[in-house]
């Protein structure tokens, strides 16, 4: 008999999501994702100054931090025709890469890896490095004294935990490592942009910020550091996990997704919008051989499933945001966003399917990785490098314009809002493909829209029917145990999602949910 | 690891914890001798002081602010200092695991509860969270915790960007019947610093510290951010940035950029964000008003020139009395705003 299991909530993500799992012989037979919060982004800001978008929609997210002001600016200098100077373009790309060495780093170790690691066998450890030791000893204290939160309570670990002392002591060493170097890249962000979380210095036409040798002092020297700990200790973790004890999930590519996938592209590096760190491309059906070009025109959003007023579906600039909390085939907040029809995925597998570094491509083949929940992880590693390498060099070229007195910033003709326009920004979260899109009627917002990474990801079934990314990537998943439902939260924090999660089990006859043994 | 050892390193500890303990103490003025007492008030509770952190309406940006402490580590504040029994988007367990956890707790009493994100005044469905209104499962924990923190703008005073919206978000002051219980710590996001040290001064006194009409502490949001902006002096002159390429501009006043610094009530001149990095006006952006009732309804346009600078709606005569003073001299400087942008008009 299918019993009905919803995970609710979902921690260790951003937002208030549910998922409730159909489970048939021991395996996820259905999924269905359900966002629990409702805000009204998009209703706030009609009538609104177009400016104020950058400055308001950054507060989608406070995780992935600048995206939102980042897509949202794009978006104004499309609508403004502004001509975003080179200065700019490269203090955007700074406190956005920034924000990417803080991201990847803290869903690796922060969100993503108590869900592999047996916490408590560090108590095993009986090596000799002072370091670990120590680490040992805290995590010994906290059990003495009886007092683990908030590493505990937790499901319990399955034969895909590592227990390994000598593998899960240096993890817990770099889990509390990693917590003072997603700090330090958060630092570096708020040099050249204010602060961090919710960045100020990112507007329309440009930053605000006209910096000087000291901020980039201080951003170089942290970015040392937090480059570091990137290529010596991120990536060489990920690597060991993936190749490693989690390789039989890689191999089964646990957690695949609907073999869609779509990356709208990102980090221009230069004045050629085409010339990108992150290119853009579009894969359906699986064919990873095929990289189409995107055509946005293709976007439609459904509400067939979602607490909105039905439609038949809708392009993002004719989009419509009208609650119907009461509808019975509704379950979720999410919209459910398809491209030609399919359901994509967007994230860090996705651009990295798109721009196929040998360094990821190669892992994939020597270990016969397939795309999941794993080949998740280890993409989001590689594209880590990829951007630090990049932050490098940008941060050279700022240096230079700063060194040289020829610096500009922002593109002042661009101030004045237009009578009415349009505008679009794509851009790439650390999460996924971001877009932004406005209509401006009478020097006011007369429509903004947002279709955003976890929007894609954690989907509802459209007006067809068919399953959202992470609902699909959940069929298949085994759950040998209904009580400890941990395969099922590894798949879904492989997306890094957006919004707070939800799961309690449910038995569909009686509707009885049962509770969970704390391990 | 031998004794001697282990003394050095509780030492060692001990130092950093004693260094934490003087921050709160500067933090709130409070005199030299008082780090020691709140040193020895966290000790002798030998017990971690239990912390829930529950998220309504949010974007998880104060979690992220909290996560931005590097002195002392945040490792140290969430394993050693604090004992954080719920927080969504830190904990380890899920699902029923992570409810228990919260029920556990709230059956104990006694903890501080952290709210961050705005509660739906329009519609409880709005925010669910493990099958239940939010609304009510906050109105569980804030029976029974010692205090109530409001994080963020969205938990606090007008409910922030959450408060202008459909959904009605609104703070927790508002849901609460005992509003002495509540501290408001506005702005978006939280400022850490500001967080860390309220948790470690009610724990030590035992109450809140001395609060403002909006439940803020005077410590923190005494004074005006214009009156210690380190642009003043340009806006005395009527120097304005008008151009953000401009390096002669570079530190002019951003009040034709929209500045609601004359408008805002908080401690961002002095004390920096993220370990002192930056904040919004030295990143040349104008202040958005976000520790502010104001805020955002109440302050958009952000980056058009104020009509008219004057108190607005800051109610002078029932300003707390710590702030009376420094409001006055409020009052004095906006008269001088008026003046000067009738002068920029010409």
């Amino acid at each position: 008999m299918a019993q009905k299991i919803t995970i609710d909530p979902v921690t260790r993500i951003e937002g208030h999501l549910a998922v409730e799992v159909e489970i048939e012989n021991g395996v996820v037979k259905s999924a269905r994702s359900q966002g629990q919060m409702f805000r009204g982004f998009e209703v706030l800001l009609k009538g609104k100054d177009p400016r104020d978008a950058s400055h308001v929609t950054d507060r989608v997210c406070g995780v992935c931090s600048g995206s939102h002001q980042w897509a949202s600016a794009l978006c104004l200098d499309d609508a403004f025709k502004a001509n975003v100077p080179d200065g700019g373009r490269l203090i955007r790309n700074l406190i956005l890469g920034a924000m990417y060495l803080h991201d990847h780093p803290l869903h690796f170790y922060h969100l993503s890896a108590l869900d592999y690691i047996d916490v408590m066998a560090v108590a095993k450890y009986s090596g000799n490095d002072a370091g670990l030791n120590a680490v040992k000893d805290k995590i010994v204290a906290l059990v003495k004294a009886g007092d683990t939160a908030p590493l505990t309570p937790r499901y319990k670990p399955d034969e895909f935990s590592v227990n390994d002392p000598d593998i899960v002591t240096p993890a817990v060493a770099h889990y509390l490592k990693a917590l003072d170097i997603q700090a330090k890249a958060k630092k570096m962000a708020a040099l050249l942009g204010g602060k961090i979380p919710h960045s100020a210095a990112i507007v329309v036409g440009g930053v605000t910020n006209l910096p000087d040798m000291q901020a980039l002092d201080g951003f170089r020297s942290l970015l040392a550091e937090v480059k570091a700990f990137v290529e010596d200790v991120y990536v060489k973790d990920v690597v060991t996990f993936g190749t490693g004890p989690l390789l039989p999930l890689a191999k089964l590519g646990i957690g695949a997704g609907p073999g869609g996938y779509l990356a709208y592209g990102a980090f221009q590096n230069s004045s050629d919008k085409k010339d990108m760190l992150f290119p853009a491309g579009v894969i359906t059906g699986g064919d990873i051989t095929s990289v189409k070009e995107v055509d946005t025109e293709k976007i439609r959003e459904y509400v067939g499933h979602s607490w909105y007023k039905d439609n038949e579906g809708l392009h993002p600039t004719e989009g419509k945001t009208e609650v119907d909390r009461d509808k019975a085939e509704g379950y979720s907040f999410i919209k459910a966003p398809r491209y030609d029809s399919n359901a994509m995925e967007v994230g860090p597998l996705s651009r990295m399917l798109v721009a196929k570094p040998a360094v990821l491509m190669d892992l994939i083949t020597k270990y016969g990785i397939k795309p999941g929940a794993v080949a998740r992880h280890a993409a989001r590693a590689v594209e880590t490098i990829l951007v630090a390498n990049a932050v490098e060099k940008w941060l050279n070229e700022l240096t230079e314009m700063v060194a040289k007195g020829e610096i500009k910033v922002h593109d002042t003709n661009a101030w004045k809002v237009p009578d009415s326009a349009k505008g679009m920004g794509l851009t790439e979260a650390p999460r996924g493909a971001l877009g932004h899109w406005i209509n401006i009627q009478g020097t006011k917002i007369e429509n903004y829209q947002l279709v955003v990474p976890s929007t894609w990801n954690l989907s509802p079934r459209d007006n067809k029917g068919n399953p959202g990314p992470v609902e699909k990537a959940l069929e298949g998943v085994p759950v040998p145990d209904v009580n400890n439902p941990i395969n099922v939260v590894r798949v879904i924090r492989s997306f890094d999602p957006c919004i707070s999660c939800a799961v309690h089990i449910i038995e569909p006859d009686s509707n009885r949910i049962l509770e969970f043994q704390i391990g | 690891m031998g004794i001697l050892e282990e003394l050095a390193a509780k030492e060692i500890k001990r130092r950093d914890f004693v260094k934490l303990c003087t921050a709160v103490a500067a933090a709130f003025s409070l005199p030299a001798g008082f780090a020691q007492d709140i040193a020895l008030a966290t000790e002798k509770a030998m017990k971690k002081p239990p912390v829930v952190w529950l998220e309504g309406q949010d974007c998880a940006g104060c979690s992220e602010s909290l996560l931005s402490t590097i002195n002392p580590s945040i490792a140290e504040l969430v394993l050693d200092t604090l004992s954080i029994r719920y927080h969504e988007t830190i904990m380890a367990g899920s699902g029923s695991v992570a409810e228990r956890a919260l029920e556990d707790t709230i059956k104990e009493g006694g903890y501080v509860l952290v709210l961050e994100g705005s509660i739906p005044k329009a519609d409880d469905r709005f925010c669910m969270v493990g099958g239940r209104n939010f609304k009510d499962i906050f109105m569980e924990a804030a029976g029974k915790a010692a205090a109530i923190i409001g994080a963020g703008s969205c938990a606090t005073l007008g409910g922030g960007i959450p408060g202008a919206t459909p959904s009605q978000g609104r703070g927790a002051i508002e849901f609460v019947s005992d509003r002495s219980k509540v501290i408001n710590l506005p702005t978006c996001p939280v400022k850490p610093s500001r967080l860390v040290a309220t948790i470690m001064y009610f724990l030590t006194a035992g109450k809140a510290p001395a609060l403002d009409q909006y439940n803020r502490p005077t410590a923190f949001y005494g004074t005006l951010i214009h009156d210690n902006c380190p642009r003043r002096n340009h806006f005395e002159k009527s120097y304005f940035l008008t151009d953000w390429n401009d390096p002669k501009q570079k530190d002019y006043c951003l009040l034709l950029k929209g500045c609601k610094g004359p408008k805002t009530y908080a401690d961002c001149p002095q004390v920096w964000w993220n370990e002192g990095a930056n904040w919004c006006i030295g990143a040349g952006a104008p202040c958005a008003g976000c520790s502010q009732p104001e805020y955002y309804a109440g302050f958009t346009p952000l980056y058009a020139k104020q009509d008219t600078i004057d108190a607005g709606k800051i109610d002078i005569d029932t300003i707390g009395e710590v702030a009376v003073g420094v409001a006055a001299v409020g009052a004095v400087v906006h008269g001088a705003v008026r003046l000067v942008a009738g002068k920029d008009k010409k």
